[in-house]
């Protein structure tokens, strides 16, 4: 449902400085980004560690409004707790890591490639991921394809506990690049 | 041990009795152009929280990540499958249209499938999101092994 200019600016009121420095900020991603497409070639892999801290865990769940509490490893006033959930202590979201492969899959030393839109994901979670965990996200670049004039880029990923070596979780998706 | 989707809501837990047809209770969120450019979430991209950006790229509004709606229908999942999804599930969502800033967005589902595996069943769940005009966002399915 289509809303005004004036009501969309009126959702994120900003002050005469606000709106200068989000320019200029804008300015400086669009400078710096390269598509996708570009950034990529057919069977390149990528690989990163990512610790699933209680700190990490509350930003993702409360960017969804999702207060779950077996999520909790942290909490106000407490601050870091073990948490409480069917699996013992806290758990990670189901498709967090999901959210974190879009930061391995494209070379990350490089800027966001602003404009590029996630359209799918097929994801297998195999196991729950205990809120503290380190993993190691792996992607592939598996395809590159043209469907009615937009260009996409398909990883495969997997996610693996750096110490014990459990696959949690594995992943199809898709990118729609500039 | 913290049972608050099988516990608290015991009516919603999908079990072995549930039946094909069966309807998910939803989750309703307003999309919230703050929570859409937070630095975890959409920062990066200023089609996610900059009307004028979005704007300069063909955009009516700035647009969530489609994660976020995946989000949504797996708290909606968790509700009704409890520990159940997050071992050996599946989630598959295709983002159809753009969810644009300030709209609300309900998440569906539906069972329609439910195969004897094991001890148990394995259910199938189609699984949307649209907004308050009925638009059809993102569309899936989400599969989880209950009493296996």
């Amino acid at each position: 449902m289509k809303e005004s200019k004036a009501i969309l600016n009126s959702l994120r009121p900003q002050s005469d400085v606000q709106v200068q420095q989000t320019k200029a900020f804008i300015k400086e991603l669009e400078q710096k980004c390269q598509t996708y497409w570009d950034m990529v070639e057919v069977g390149d892999e990528l690989s990163r560690e990512l610790h699933i801290t209680p700190e990490l865990v509350i930003l993702y769940a409360d960017g969804v409004e999702d207060f779950n509490p077996w999520y909790e490893a942290w909490r106000m006033n407490s601050w870091r707790i073990p948490g409480d959930s069917p699996f013992g202590g806290a758990i990670v979201p189901p498709l967090l890591v999901s959210h974190f492969v879009l930061s391995v899959q494209f070379d990350h030393t490089r800027p966001f490639a602003i404009g590029s839109i996630h359209t799918y994901h097929d994801s297998e979670i195999l196991a729950p991921i205990p809120v503290g965990a380190t993993v190691r996200i792996t992607t592939r670049a598996v395809d590159k394809y043209e469907k009615r004039g937009r260009r996409y880029v398909r990883h495969d990923a997997e996610v693996v506990d750096t110490e014990d070596g459990t696959v949690y979780f594995r992943e199809t998706r898709d990118i729609l690049s500039l | 041990m913290n049972e608050r989707s099988a516990s608290d809501f015991p009516s919603m837990r999908i079990t072995a009795d549930t039946p094909i047809g069966y309807e998910l209770q939803p989750v309703k969120k307003r999309a919230v152009i703050q929570l859409m450019g937070s630095r975890l979430w959409g920062r990066f991209n200023p089609n996610h929280w900059d009307p004028d950006y979005a704007a300069s790229t063909g955009l009516d509004a700035p647009i969530q990540t489609g994660e976020m709606s995946s989000a949504y229908i797996a708290e909606m999942c968790v509700n009704h499958f409890g520990a159940d999804l997050f071992r050996n599930a599946r989630v598959v969502c295709k983002y159809v249209a753009s969810t644009l800033a300030n709209e609300v967005i309900t998440t569906h589902g539906v069972v329609r499938e439910k195969t004897a595996e094991g001890d148990g069943f394995r259910f199938r769940v189609e699984v949307w999101c649209d907004n308050e005009a009925g638009e059809k966002k993102t569309v899936g399915w989400v599969e989880a092994s209950v009493g296996a």
